[in-house]
């Protein structure tokens, strides 16, 4: 799964998000993706709660196609 | 003590799970053990509970990491690994515990 796939899977499965994903370790490596996310649904969620929303967006992709994420969740300003 | 890989059933995993977190107060699964863990997001999240308690249960889930996932995501919803639980509660994965600690909550989280 290519950093853009992850984008848009996370874009479309969470309200008004916006995601951005980078490859931390290395540009080719397919299995390690930072992802930084802003949506309002995070708007009233604890930390763990919004990482939830954001693991179940990638569902099975993640652990399967994707080692890990390093992830930041945020709400917009 | 043997060293030979121990054969894990599905039951003895979930088994495994269900008292690890029942039984302490905090409690990691992780990849690899705590002299040699064999991811850098398991060794990250050992490092920072490390930090606010030497009295963390450590479980190695690759000696049936399939069965392990299953059996967390049963309890937490999630099977990514690390996962680390206080008082019986998910807390979260390595990223949360960084976030914890740079918001100057872990050790509040972790008991400490």
């Amino acid at each position: 799964m290519d950093a853009h796939e992850v984008e848009a899977r996370i874009e479309s499965e969470l309200t008004d998000a916006a995601a951005t994903v980078s490859t931390p370790r290395d540009p080719d490596d397919d299995k390690h993706y930072a992802v930084e996310v802003v949506s309002s649904a995070f708007e009233g969620e604890s930390l763990v709660d919004q990482h939830q929303l954001v693991h179940d967006a990638l569902g099975e992709h993640l652990t399967r196609d994707i080692h890990a994420i390093e992830l930041t969740t945020k709400t917009p300003e | 003590m043997s060293f030979e890989p121990e054969e894990l059933s599905r039951e003895e995993v979930q088994e495994t799970v269900e008292e690890t977190i029942e039984h302490n107060e905090v409690a990691l699964f992780m990849k690899g053990t705590e002299l040699m863990p064999q991811c850098g997001y398991s060794r990250k999240a050992l490092g920072l509970i490390g930090q606010h308690r030497d009295d963390v249960a450590t479980v190695d889930v690759l000696k049936a990491t399939d069965d392990y996932r299953a059996a967390l995501s049963e309890y937490s919803g999630r099977e990514t690994i690390p996962q680390t639980s206080v008082d019986g509660e998910f807390v979260g994965g390595s990223d949360i515990l960084e976030q914890l600690d740079e918001n100057g909550d872990l050790a509040e989280t972790l008991n400490a």
